[in-house]
C-alpha cells in the first residue's frame, strides 16, 4: 500500500492509493467473503462466554428478584441504571454520523457510518435490556405501553420513565430502519458474489430484490435522506428525554436544567469514543486501512474534544449553579461527589473526561493510534463513571442523613455489566462477520465524487 | 421450612363452637369454648395414650405408608402449604353454631396478660378467625395505660415460632407424656419419702397467686425441698435497698405524675415494657413545655433511652455511679435542705470525691433536688448496688417526696420473689456440686446459658440423677436435664400475674396450643401428687381465694384484670443510720487497672429468651440502631485509645474467660468502660438467634453481675460487618429533629413559622376541606423517647417482613416506620434526639408523578396510597422521596414464612410480594374498618376513636392522628401548636405528619 501522502491544503486523504469500483469491491467485501481467522474466533468465544454469563446473570435476576443486585433503599437504581444511560449515550455516535453529518455533507462519514450505526443498534440493545431487568416485576412491563387494556388504566404519562418507553423505542426502530436502510446495496452485491446456495437465497431475503436500478437508486437515496432527517431530532431527544429520567426529580444532583444539553454532549463524547475503540483495531483487522484513515480519525478524535469541552463545561455549570443556588442540600450533594466515599470514582471521571480529550489539542496524539484507542478507552470508563456519579452518589446521600447508606455491586451487577459488553462484542463481531463493515456503495460513490472533484474532497 | 405436625395445623383451624358441648359448666356462650379447650389439653385422663400425632407414626403399615409416600409426594408440587391443606386427624365440625360474638371477617379482642420479670402486664389481644394477630396494651390495665412495649408486642411471634420446641424427651428421644408424669410421680413418691430432700426447684420469678400458691403446696408436702428463682436482669438489688433502708425487703412504685425533677442514678425508668410503661405516660404529663415542667438528670454508664430524654446527662461508669450518688448526698447535705441525711453524709465522706465535670453536674442536680422538695426524685438502676437504693430511699424521705399524703414514690410487698440474684444460684450451685440434688425442676429461662459462667449450671445439671426442664425451646439447657418439657406459650395458656401495683391479672389463653405443652402450673401439680389441668387449677385457686368468684369470673376475664387487688402502698420511714451504715460497707472499689466490664439488658432481645424473634432481632436498637447483633459498646475516645473501631472483632478477657465479640462505637458512652449487652450468642435450638452476636454471659462472673474491673480487649485483625440501619449520627445543619431549651421557644418563634404552612407554588394546591376527613398525623417530639414501641406495633399490624441480616446490612430494612436518632454537640456529652419518620403523605407528593404505571395514587382524604397490585416495581418513587420512607421488596421475603407464620399475619392488610413498593398506609384499614362503623351507626368518625397501630402503642403518647378538618380535633390542635414544623419544609412537599419541636428544660447552672 501507498505511504500516506498529505498536502498542507487539502488535508489527509480520505481514500487512499488509486482505487476504482472493482478494488474497493475486493478489498471492502473480502472480510465477509473469506473465512473466519483464528483471532476472530478467539474474540467470539471471548464474547460469547461473557454472554453466556450474561444470561446466567438475567436467569438469576429473573428468578430470585432485583435483590440479587445491590441496590437498596436509599440508592434504589444502581447499576441497571447507570448501564442503561450509558449504553444509550454510546448508541449516540451512530446516529450522529449517519444522519447530521449526512445532512451536512461531511464525506468524511462515509467510510465510517455503517459500523458506527451497527454499533448504535447493538448499544441500543444492550440498553434495551436495562430497563425491563430492573423491574421488581419485570413481567409486567408491558404496563409501560399505552394499549387500551380491559382495566382501562393507562400509563402516567407525567412520568419520564413513559417518556423513555417511547424515546427508547422510537430511537431503536429509526436507527434499525437508516442502518438496514444504507445495507441494502451491499447486501445486494454480497447477493451476487455468494459462493454457496444458502448465501445466495439468506443474502437475496435481506436485500429486498435490489437490482441497483437507476429507479431503486432514486428511491433509495430520498429515502435515506429522509431517514437522516428523521434520525436528526432523534439524536438530540433520546438522551435529554434519558436525561429528563434525573432532571425532572427533586434530589439534589438531579434536579438540574443542564442535564438535556449535557446529556446529549456527553452521549455523543462516549459514543465517538466507543466508535474509536472498535474502529482503531477493526481496520487493522479488516485491512481497511485505506477507506478508514488518519483522517478519519482525526475528525473524530476532533469531535471527541469538542464534546468533551462541552461535558466539562457541563460539570462546571453544575457545580458552579450547586454554589449559586445556595441549597445546602445541593451544595452538600456536589461536595459530596468531591470528598464523600465515591470520590475516587469522581475524580476517575473528571480524569478521563476532562483531562484526557485535552490531548487532542495535540496534532501528534490525534494522529497516534495508540494514543488515540487509550483515550477512547478511558473516556469510555469515565462516562460510565460519570453516570455512576450521577445515580449512585446523589442517591446514597440526600436530603436526610437517617437514611444515608452506601451502594456496592454483587456479582451479579457486575456481570450484568461485562455480560452486556461480551454481548455487544459478540454482536459486533457477528456485524464484521457477515456484512460489510463499510458502506461500499457509498464508498464507490465517493470515490467517483473524488476523482471528479478533487479538490472538494475536504 | 419445617411443616408442622398435622395435628398443629388441624388445631388452628377449630372452629370456636367445635368444643362447646359436654364440657365445663353450662354458659350459653363462647366463654366455655375456652374451658373446655382446657380441659381437653388436660394433662391426665382425658388425654390420648400418645403424644398428638404419634398414632400416624406408629400405626404406619406397608400399604399406609406407600398411601402416605403417594400423598405426600403429591402434596409436595403444592408447595409449602401442603400441611395446611391436608384435613385435620381429629373429628371437626364446621361453623353452623357461630359463638354470637364472633362475626367471621371482624376482629375480637381478648383481655390477656404477659408476666415477664415478676410483673404481668394487662394486654389486649386482637383475634381473627381464632387466631391472634396483634398484640395491644390493655387501657384499663394500671401498667399498660393503654400502650404495649417491644417485648410484650413481639412475644406473639413466639407463639409461631417454627423452631419452638414440640416434642416431650427424655435424654433426647421422644416420649410420650404418660412417660414423663409416670417419672414425675414416681419421683414424687420416693421424694416424700424423704419429706422431699433432694429435691432442687429453679423457678422463673412470678407474682402469679396460682403458681405461688402451687409452690407453697409444694412446700407442705416436700418441707426440705429448695425453691430458687432466678432472672439473669434480677432486680434484687432494689428490694434488697428496702431491706436496708426499712427492715423489709419492698418494691419501690413511682409516681412521676408531680414530679418536678427527677436524678436518675442509672436508672432506665423509659424503658419500654412492663410497669414502666406507665412510668413513661405519667413522665411525659409533666414535660409539657411551659412553667411547670419537669427537669431529668441522668446519670449512667452507656446511652438509654431514659438517657436520651435528659435535659442533662452525665456519662458515668458503672462504678463511679455509686460514688456520685454519695457526692449528691454530701451536696444535699452541705446545702442544708436536708439536716436528716447528716449520717449518710458522714458514710459518704471518704468515698465523695468526683471530677470537675461529675462535680459540677452533681452540684446543679442537688441544688435542683432540694429545691423541687416533694417534687424530687431520686432513682437507682437494678445495676447499683442495694446500699444506693437504700440512699435513695433516705433521699427521697429527706426531700419530701416519699412522705406525706401523697408521695410520689411509694413502697408495696413485692409480687414476686426478690431473691432472683446471683446469690440464689450460688446457693443452688453449691448443692449441686456437693451432690445434694436427687431431683431436679426447673422453669427459669434458660439457666445454663443466661446462669454464670463461674457457676458452670449446665455441667451441674448434668449431674443431677433426674432433672426436668420447662422451656419454650430446646435451648441450651435443654441438653442438661434428663427431661425436656416443651412449654405453653403465654398466649395459648391460663394464667394469671400480678402488675407492679399489686392488680391481679388472668391470662387467657388466644388459641388451642399450636403444639402439645404444658404449663409451669401442670408440672408442679404434677410434682404436688394432684395433676390437673392448668384451667382447673386457676379456677379452683380463684374459687378458693375470691367470694366472688362465680359471679365475677367472665368479668375478670373481660376486663383482664381483678380490680381493687392492687397491693397497700405506704411510704414507710427510712432508718438512717442502717442506710449509713450499709453505705460504709458497700465498698467503693478503689480504682483498679483496666478497662471496667458493665453488662446490660438488651432492649430487644431481654435477657436472650427472645432472641429467636425476628422482629425483635431485626428491629434496630433504639440507641446503636444495630440489628441483628450484639456488640462491646464503647465510647469513641476509648475507641481511639484501644486502636478500634465499628465492626472490629476483638477478643474480650476476664477473670480468666474470653469471648470473641464485634466492636460498635458508642455515642455518649462513658469513657474508660465496656458495656456488654446480653441475651446474644444463642447456641441451642432457636435458628433464628444463631449467628447473632457474641454470648456475653460467657464472662459474667456471679459475684459481681454487673460491674467489674479489669477487662483486656485484644485485636483480632478481623471485621464483622454489623447490620446498623443509621450509620450518620449528625444532621449536618440541616433542620430536621428540631429541639430548643424552654427559655428559647418564645424567640424561636418566628424561625419556626418558616418551617410550616404555604410554600409558593405555581400549582394550584388540592382544597381537601370539602372532604369528610382530612387525614393527618402530628408526633411531639417532645413525647419520643426513641423506644421504637411504635415500629413494632406497625410491623405487626401491616404484616411487615423480616429480611435478615444480610439485608439490612444492604440498607433494604422494610420497616415502614423508622426511628431516627441524631447526635449532636460533643462526642462523649453529646445531646441524642428520636425522631419517628413514616411517610408523612405529602399533599403535593414527589412519589406521585413519577411513578409510570399509576400504582401510587393520592386519595380524596389526602391519602398517598400505594396500588400494590399496580406496582411493577421501578422504584422512581423511593428514588424521588426526600423522607426515604418508602420501602422495597428486592427479594421475595414473605416466601420463607412457615405455616404457623402465617397465621400470624393481619387479614385486612395484603402480604405483599416480591418487587413491590410498600410504605405507610395511615394504617388505612383501621380507617376504614371505623369508617364502616360509623356507617352502620349513621354518624362520622369521632376523633380519637380512631388510632394507629403506632399511636396507639406508644407509651407516652408521642403520636397523634385524626382529621383535620374537624377543628376541635387533637391532630387539628397539634398542626396549630406554635412548636408545629414541617420536615423538609422548604420542597413544598406539604406534608400531612408534622412535627413538634422537641423542648429541653436545661437548668441554668449547667448552662
Amino acid at each position: 500500500m501507498a505511504a500516506p501522502s498529505e498536502s498542507a491544503l487539502e488535508g489527509f486523504p480520505l481514500i487512499l492509493g488509486k482505487q476504482d469500483d472493482r478494488t474497493l469491491t475486493q478489498s471492502l467485501f473480502a472480510h465477509v467473503e473469506r473465512k473466519a481467522t483464528l483471532g476472530w474466533w478467539a474474540l467470539f468465544s471471548a464474547a460469547l462466554a461473557g454472554t453466556l454469563l450474561l444470561v446466567f446473570a438475567i436467569a438469576t435476576t429473573l428468578y430470585a428478584g432485583v435483590g440479587t443486585w445491590g441496590n437498596n433503599v436509599p440508592v434504589a437504581w444502581g447499576f441497571g441504571i447507570i448501564n442503561l444511560v450509558w449504553w444509550i449515550g454510546i448508541g449516540h455516535a451512530g446516529t450522529l454520523i449517519s444522519a447530521i453529518l449526512l445532512l451536512f455533507q461531511q464525506r468524511w462519514r462515509t467510510s465510517i457510518n455503517r459500523m458506527a450505526e451497527a454499533m448504535t443498534l447493538f448499544a441500543v440493545m444492550c440498553a434495551a435490556l436495562f430497563p425491563a431487568l430492573h423491574l421488581g416485576r419485570p413481567w409486567f412491563a408491558y404496563w409501560l405501553v399505552p394499549y387500551p387494556s380491559t382495566m382501562g388504566v393507562w400509563p402516567q404519562f407525567k412520568s419520564p420513565l413513559v417518556w423513555d418507553v417511547f424515546a427508547i423505542g422510537t430511537y431503536f426502530t429509526v436507527s434499525f430502519l437508516f442502518w438496514y436502510v444504507g445495507l441494502i446495496p451491499d447486501l445486494a452485491t454480497l447477493r451476487d458474489h455468494a459462493r454457496t446456495r444458502l448465501r445466495r437465497i439468506v443474502y437475496g431475503i435481506f436485500s429486498l430484490g435490489w437490482r441497483g436500478s437507476g429507479r431503486h437508486w432514486t428511491h433509495w437515496r430520498a429515502g435515506y435522506l429522509l431517514l437522516a432527517g428523521l434520525a436528526t431530532p432523534l439524536v438530540l431527544s433520546v438522551h435529554t428525554v434519558i436525561s429528563f429520567d434525573f432532571a425532572v426529580s427533586q434530589l439534589p444532583g438531579w434536579h438540574s436544567t443542564i442535564f438535556p444539553p449535557y446529556f446529549v454532549a456527553g452521549a455523543v463524547f462516549s459514543g465517538f469514543a466507543m466508535v474509536m475503540t472498535l474502529m482503531v483495531p477493526a481496520r487493522k483487522a479488516l485491512c481497511l486501512e485505506h477507506v478508514v484513515t488518519l483522517r478519519h480519525l482525526e475528525n473524530m478524535n476532533k469531535v471527541i474534544l469538542l464534546t468533551g469541552l462541552i461535558v466539562s463545561y457541563g460539570y462546571l455549570t453544575e457545580h458552579f449553579v450547586a454554589w449559586y443556588g445556595a441549597s445546602p442540600y445541593e451544595r452538600f450533594a456536589f461536595a459530596n461527589r468531591a470528598g464523600g466515599p465515591y470520590a475516587f470514582i469522581f475524580w476517575t471521571m473528571l480524569f478521563c473526561n476532562v483531562l484526557v480529550p485535552q490531548l487532542f489539542w495535540l496534532r501528534w496524539a490525534r494522529r497516534n493510534l495508540w494514543v488515540m484507542w487509550v483515550a477512547s478507552v478511558l473516556i469510555n470508563v469515565g462516562m460510565w463513571s460519570e453516570r455512576f456519579v450521577i445515580v449512585v452518589t446523589s442517591l446514597h446521600r440526600d436530603f436526610l442523613p437517617s437514611s444515608w447508606a452506601m451502594f456496592y455491586p454483587t456479582w451479579v451487577d457486575l456481570s450484568l455489566l461485562f455480560g452486556t459488553i461480551s454481548f455487544f462484542g459478540l454482536l459486533f463481531l457477528l456485524f464484521l462477520r457477515f456484512v460489510p463493515a463499510v458502506a461500499a456503495a457509498e464508498m464507490k460513490e465517493l470515490n467517483h465524487e473524488l476523482a471528479a472533484h478533487p479538490a472538494e474532497a475536504a | 421450612m419445617t411443616p408442622p405436625p398435622e395435628s398443629l395445623s388441624a388445631r388452628t383451624i377449630v372452629p370456636p363452637s367445635r368444643s362447646s358441648t359436654g364440657h365445663g359448666e353450662a354458659s350459653p356462650y363462647g366463654r366455655e369454648y375456652w374451658r373446655s379447650l382446657a380441659e381437653r389439653e388436660g394433662l391426665l385422663g382425658a388425654g390420648p395414650e400418645f403424644p398428638e400425632g404419634a398414632e400416624e407414626l406408629t400405626s404406619v403399615d406397608r400399604r399406609d405408608f406407600f398411601r402416605l409416600l403417594g400423598a405426600s409426594l403429591a402434596l409436595a408440587g403444592a408447595g409449602g402449604l401442603s400441611s395446611c391443606t391436608r384435613p385435620p386427624a381429629t373429628k371437626v365440625v364446621p361453623y353452623h353454631r357461630v359463638p354470637p360474638e364472633l362475626t367471621p371477617g371482624n376482629a375480637l379482642h381478648f383481655a390477656t396478660a404477659m408476666p415477664l420479670g415478676g410483673v404481668a402486664t394487662g394486654l389486649l389481644v386482637t383475634s381473627r378467625e381464632g387466631r391472634p394477630v396483634k398484640v395491644e396494651g390493655n387501657p384499663e390495665h394500671p401498667d399498660s395505660l393503654g400502650a404495649a412495649g417491644i417485648l410484650e408486642q413481639a412475644h406473639l411471634l413466639g407463639l409461631y415460632d417454627p423452631h419452638r420446641a414440640r416434642q416431650l424427651k427424655q435424654r433426647g428421644s421422644p416420649v410420650g407424656k404418660e412417660h414423663l408424669l409416670e417419672a414425675l410421680t414416681m419421683r414424687a413418691a420416693r421424694l416424700q419419702e424423704r419429706r422431699g430432700e433432694g429435691l432442687y426447684l429453679l423457678l422463673e420469678p412470678t407474682s402469679s397467686p396460682l403458681l405461688q400458691s402451687l409452690r407453697e403446696r409444694l412446700l407442705r408436702r416436700f418441707p426440705k425441698a429448695r425453691v430458687f428463682a432466678t432472672s439473669p436482669l434480677s432486680e434484687a438489688n432494689r428490694a434488697e435497698g428496702a431491706r436496708i433502708a426499712f427492715g423489709r425487703p419492698l418494691q419501690p412504685r413511682q409516681d412521676f405524675r408531680g414530679a418536678k425533677v427527677v436524678l436518675s442514678l442509672d436508672e432506665d425508668f423509659l424503658e419500654p415494657r412492663g410497669q414502666k410503661l406507665s412510668y413513661a405516660r405519667h413522665f411525659f404529663e409533666t414535660r409539657e413545655p411551659g412553667a411547670g415542667m419537669s427537669r431529668l438528670y441522668v446519670v449512667e454508664p452507656s446511652l438509654t433511652i431514659t438517657g436520651m430524654s435528659a435535659d442533662h446527662r452525665l456519662p458515668a461508669r458503672g462504678s463511679d455511679v455509686q460514688r456520685l450518688a454519695y457526692a449528691l448526698v454530701r451536696r444535699l447535705t452541705g446545702l442544708g435542705v436536708a439536716p436528716a441525711l447528716e449520717p449518710l453524709s458522714q458514710a459518704a465522706k471518704s468515698f465523695a470525691a468526683t471530677p470537675g465535670k461529675a462535680h459540677r453536674f452533681i452540684d446543679a442536680a442537688g441544688a435542683d433536688l432540694a429545691r423541687a422538695k416533694e417534687g424530687a426524685m431520686l432513682l437507682a438502676g437494678p445495676r447499683q448496688p442495694p446500699a444506693v437504693h437504700a440512699l435513695a430511699a433516705a433521699v427521697n424521705y429527706a426531700l419530701g417526696s416519699a412522705r406525706g399524703s401523697s408521695p410520689l414514690v411509694r413502697y408495696l410487698s413485692p409480687p414476686a420473689e426478690v431473691e432472683t440474684g446471683p446469690s440464689a444460684l450460688r446457693e443452688l450451685a453449691a448443692d449441686l456440686r456437693a451432690g445434694r440434688a436427687d431431683t431436679l425442676l426447673v422453669t427459669a429461662a434458660n439457666p445454663a446459658y443466661a446462669g454464670f459462667a463461674d457457676l458452670e449450671l449446665g455441667r451441674l445439671f448434668r449431674e443431677v440423677p433426674e432433672s426436668f426442664y420447662l422451656s419454650l425451646y430446646e435451648d441450651e439447657t435443654a441438653p442438661s436435664c434428663s427431661f425436656f418439657v416443651p412449654a405453653l406459650h403465654p398466649l395459648e395458656s391460663w394464667g394469671d400475674g400480678r402488675a407492679s401495683d399489686g392488680t391481679v391479672s388472668l391470662i387467657q389463653p388466644l388459641v388451642e396450643p399450636l403444639a402439645p405443652g404444658f404449663s409451669e402450673a401442670e408440672l408442679l401439680s404434677a410434682l404436688i401428687g394432684a395433676p390437673a389441668p392448668t384451667y382447673q387449677l386457676l379456677r379452683e385457686h380463684w374459687r378458693a381465694a375470691r367470694e366472688d368468684f362465680e359471679r365475677s369470673w367472665e368479668e375478670w376475664l373481660r376486663e383482664g384484670f381483678i380490680q381493687g387487688t392492687a397491693a397497700e402502698a405506704s411510704a414507710p420511714e427510712p432508718k438512717l443510720e442502717r442506710v449509713a451504715e450499709a453505705m460504709r460497707e458497700a465498698a467503693i472499689r478503689p480504682e483498679e487497672g483496666g478497662l471496667e466490664v458493665a453488662f446490660a439488658g438488651d432492649y430487644k432481645v431481654h435477657d436472650g429468651r427472645f432472641a429467636n424473634n425476628p422482629w425483635l432481632q431485626e428491629l434496630p436498637d433504639p440507641i446503636t440502631k444495630l440489628s441483628w447483633d450484639n456488640a462491646a459498646l464503647l465510647s469513641p475516645r476509648t475507641a481511639e485509645e484501644l486502636g478500634l473501631e465499628t465492626g472490629e472483632l476483638v477478643r474480650l478477657s476476664y477473670r480468666g474467660r474470653s469471648v470473641e465479640a464485634a466492636v460498635c462505637l458508642a455515642i455518649g458512652h462513658a469513657e474508660g468502660t465496656v458495656t456488654l449487652p446480653l441475651g446474644y450468642g444463642r447456641s441451642g435450638a432457636e435458628r433464628t438467634a444463631k449467628g447473632a452476636g457474641f454470648d456475653a454471659y460467657l464472662l459474667r462472673p456471679s459475684d459481681a453481675p454487673w460491674f467489674g474491673y479489669g477487662l483486656s480487649v485484644e485485636r483480632l485483625g478481623r471485621r464483622r460487618e454489623l447490620a446498623i440501619t443509621q450509620e450518620h449520627w449528625g444532621m449536618e445543619q440541616r433542620p430536621l429533629a428540631l429541639e430548643l431549651a424552654l427559655g428559647e421557644l418564645g424567640k424561636a418563634e418566628e424561625r419556626l413559622s418558616k418551617l410550616r404552612g404555604a410554600e409558593a407554588t405555581l400549582h394550584q394546591p388540592v382544597d381537601y376541606s370539602g372532604e369528610p376527613y382530612r387525614w393527618a398525623m402530628a408526633v411531639d417530639l417532645n413525647r419520643c423517647t426513641g423506644c421504637s414501641a411504635c415500629v413494632v406495633a406497625c410491623q405487626a399490624e401491616n404484616n411487615i417482613p423480616v429480611v435478615g441480616r444480610d439485608n439490612v446490612r444492604k440498607s433494604r430494612e422494610m420497616h415502614w416506620l423508622r426511628v431516627d436518632r441524631y447526635f449532636e454537640g460533643e462526642p462523649d456529652s453529646p445531646r441524642a434526639i428520636a425522631q419517628p419518620l413514616a411517610c408523612v403523605h405529602c399533599e403535593a407528593a414527589p412519589c406521585e408523578y413519577v411513578c409510570p404505571v399509576n400504582a401510587t395514587v393520592h386519595s380524596d382524604e389526602g391519602l398517598n396510597e400505594m396500588v400494590y397490585n399496580r406496582c411493577i416495581g421501578t422504584r422512581y418513587c423511593s428514588n424521588n422521596c426526600p423522607y426515604k420512607v418508602r420501602r422495597f421488596n428486592y427479594l421475595h421475603y414473605n416466601r420463607e414464612k412457615s405455616p404457623t407464620e402465617r397465621l400470624a399475619m393481619n387479614p385486612d392488610v395484603t402480604v405483599r410480594a416480591r418487587g413491590v413498593m410498600e410504605k405507610c398506609t395511615y394504617c388505612v384499614q383501621r380507617i376504614e374498618r371505623k369508617r364502616i362503623e360509623a356507617r352502620v351507626e349513621g354518624r362520622s368518625i369521632r376523633d380519637g376513636e380512631l388510632r394507629t397501630a403506632c399511636q396507639q402503642a406508644c407509651p407516652s403518647q408521642a403520636i397523634v392522628f385524626g382529621s383535620l378538618n374537624d377543628p376541635t380535633s387533637r391532630v387539628s390542635e397539634l398542626h396549630r401548636d406554635g412548636r408545629r414544623f414541617d420536615l423538609l419544609h422548604e420542597l413544598g412537599t406539604r406534608p400531612r405528619t408534622a412535627y413538634l419541636v422537641r423542648v429541653r428544660n436545661p437548668n441554668p447552672e449547667l448552662g
